[in-house]
């Protein structure tokens, strides 16, 4: 009965007379096949347990479950995928609150109130308000997805090639500029990330290029390997170093339903939260861990009394975890209808799509409507179930949570090594993940971010494309990139960005604003 | 290594990559505006990073005063743990050596052993209880179930 309804509606969708409602009902049609609903549900608890569990971020958990989603359908595939990376930002404020160490980037600030809380015996109401905001953040960000990334796309479609160059510049720049750390080594990750994207064969004359002779090289590094190696491998080195002790909160976890006063202070916080993470989730560079930073400032500045803030706001985890979630959502919008990916996680989502033989950007609403209409449907499902899977399930997670590291850290590494040999079947890649790991470990004990070098390694080759197009087009006039406005507005930006990095003064005022941030 | 120094030298290693990309993308053809080739990225990022580089280097050289290491920054490799690390990553890079020649479960479960034995302070018979379950486990999940095809090696079986 689905079927035929999705025919119908797919093929009504394609003379964009139809609404969005319609869509969405198109959408819930594909989402609702049991073995999507199975994917989201497997996506969902799989990001949940990665959440919870701290040493293995959604980047390394999408690149692990990669290879899994090669069985399945392209749209079980991103649907499975998505839930991971929305069910790791409800499930890393479990860790924060009860243990005090984040499950993932993006629930660091949690830890400041969240754990206060818990220590003060209200660990419950903690949970609850942080699991309530994000269901509502979650849900509204989907909404905004549902209405902004079509006629972004329609929009997209007027691009040429220098706007795509100069856009993947500015999403660079941005997120480069977002880091935590020197720009300087954020802008050399970049360098790097670009260089390496770019080995293997030559997208115009095909001959191999960066290769050294080697033959696993012909066909360019893996990304599967490239970002296990610089977040599983590299993270479980610098575990190895640190004792594996972790102290969690003793106190009996109730009344997980926030009380109305609770409910009061929240309300505020959580509306500021899901439209500001939406907003910078969308913008390039942007996602979960800024808009958390920048929400939990933001509710310190609004409330009248910012000295309880680091000593159990509850404020303090109702916005930065709305924030965190509605940014996920508003992070698929520049990948469904440009094409370009706003973080790491949708750089990995995208490499999931083209792995599956399409091509993101404003063409694929058009062309492959199933993919974004039931990939936002299931995650309107996978907030449902993740608020079933945190609340009730609290107890389950608390155990996991005791299981000690020398248990988990050589599953970690083998579950790394069976990634990266089975997206080829190849030896190769296991040594690509190998020295990646040891590289990211280094890089890390000198500060720096792998974030940028993946994003750069992914969108190397597209902005090669589309500059060698552009360039080719106009006979080699610059100018080209300078007389489109919104070339010129992007080149603007990324200039500005680059200035700033050299100079000093610039650069203090950034590390006020990430100290504030802290 | 402490963070003064290694502030002072870091800029060091990223001119010479940087110029090292850009001389083979030099090598590889970089074409011209009208027609970029297949060097001519490659190039440009070569310059970028050599450029940052020294940026670094004259920032660390120009700068008065104390050198300051960026929020968090660690360079420190503790001597008690270098062993453990190093045990590691020789792990990893034997079962990468060895999968194709021992075949999956094998390697598996002896790499798996060395990694649960050292972390569980030598428990050897628990550690060879996990290491075999792990093995045979994922072996079902990812061989049969999922079919990633795993290799066989000189064994019958994987």
């Amino acid at each position: 009965m689905f079927g035929s309804a999705a025919s119908s509606l797919a093929a009504s969708s394609h003379g964009g007379e139809v609404s969005v409602l319609t869509d969405l009902f198109y959408g819930f049609s594909i989402a609702l096949q049991p073995m999507n609903l199975l994917a989201c549900f497997f996506g969902v608890f799989i990001g949940t347990l990665v959440g919870v569990l701290p040493g293995i971020g959604p980047a390394g958990a999408m690149s692990l479950l990669l290879p899994i989603s090669y069985g399945i359908s392209p749209v079980g595939a991103i649907i499975m995928l998505a839930g991971i990376y929305y069910g790791c930002m409800y499930g890393g404020s479990t860790t924060s609150i009860l243990v005090n160490i984040p499950g993932e980037a993006a629930s660091v600030v949690t830890c400041l109130d969240g754990h206060q809380m818990a220590l003060q015996g209200r660990a419950g109401p903690a949970l609850g308000i942080s699991a309530f905001g994000s269901f509502i953040a979650g849900t509204f960000g989907l909404i905004g997805l549902m209405f902004l990334a079509n006629p972004l796309a329609e929009l997209a479609l007027k691009f040429g090639p220098s706007e795509y160059f100069c856009l993947m510049c500015l999403g660079m720049s941005v997120l480069i500029y977002l880091t935590q750390g020197s720009i300087l080594r954020g802008l050399v990750m970049a360098g790097v990330g670009l260089f390496l994207g770019l080995i293997g064969q030559d997208i115009v004359t095909g001959t191999p290029r960066y290769t050294f002779g080697l033959i696993g090289l012909v066909d360019g590094l893996g990304l599967i390997p490239l970002v296990m190696g610089l977040y599983g491998i590299s993270e479980i080195l610098l575990n190895l170093e640190k004792p594996s002790q972790r102290a969690i909160v003793e106190t009996k976890i109730t009344d997980l339903f926030p009380n109305r006063e609770d409910w009061r202070k929240s309300a505020k916080p959580i509306a500021r939260g899901t439209l500001l993470g939406f907003f910078l989730g969308i913008l390039p560079g942007g996602g979960a861990v800024i808009s958390s930073f920048v929400s939990y400032a933001l509710e310190k500045k609004f409330s009248r009394h910012p000295e309880q803030f680091g000593k159990g706001a509850i404020e303090g985890v109702a916005g930065p975890e709305s924030a965190n979630n509605s940014a996920s959502s508003g992070s698929f919008i520049p990948l469904f209808s440009l094409g370009i990916p706003a973080n790491v996680i949708m750089a990995l989502l995208l490499g999931a799509l083209m792995i599956h033989g399409l091509r993101p950007g404003p063409l694929l609403l058009k062309q492959n409507p199933e993919i974004f209409w039931g990939t936002l449907a299931s995650m309107y499902v996978g907030n449902a179930m993740l608020l079933a899977l945190n609340l009730p399930l609290i107890g389950i997670w608390v155990k996991v949570l005791k299981i000690p590291y020398r248990t988990l850290f050589p599953l970690i590494l083998l579950f790394c090594l069976i990634g990266a040999y089975s997206v080829g079947t190849n030896i190769f890649d296991i040594f690509v993940m190998l020295f990646f790991g040891v590289l990211g470990y280094i890089l890390r004990k000198f500060n720096y971010e792998p974030a940028p070098l993946i994003l750069a390694f992914v969108l190397g080759p597209m902005l090669e494309q589309n500059l060698r197009q552009a360039l080719m087009l106009s006979d080699g006039n610059l100018t080209v990139f300078f007389t489109r406005p919104l070339s010129a507005a992007s080149l603007i930006v990324c200039l500005f960005l680059l200035v700033s990095a050299i100079f000093p003064s610039l650069q203090r005022k950034r590390s006020v604003v990430a100290v504030e941030g802290d | 290594m402490n963070t003064q120094l290694g502030r002072k030298v870091e800029g060091f290693p990223w001119i010479a990559l940087g110029t090292a990309i850009s001389v083979l993308s030099w090598q590889s053809q970089m074409g011209s505006l009208r027609e970029p080739g297949p060097g001519f990225i490659g190039f440009i990022a070569g310059l970028f990073v050599a450029v940052i580089g020294l940026i670094m280097v004259l920032t660390v050289f120009t700068s008065r005063g104390s050198l300051r290491g960026g929020a968090g920054t660690d360079i420190t490799f503790p001597i008690a743990a270098r062993p453990r690390l190093l045990y590691t990553v020789v792990l990893l890079i034997g079962y990468g050596l060895l999968l194709n020649t021992l075949g999956y479960i094998v390697t598996t479960f002896l790499v798996m052993w060395g990694l649960f034995y050292e972390r569980g302070k030598g428990r050897l018979i628990s550690s060879c209880f996990a290491s075999v379950v792990t093995a045979v486990i994922t072996y079902l999940v990812f061989d049969v179930w999922l079919r990633c095809q795993f290799p066989r090696g000189i064994f019958p079986w994987r």
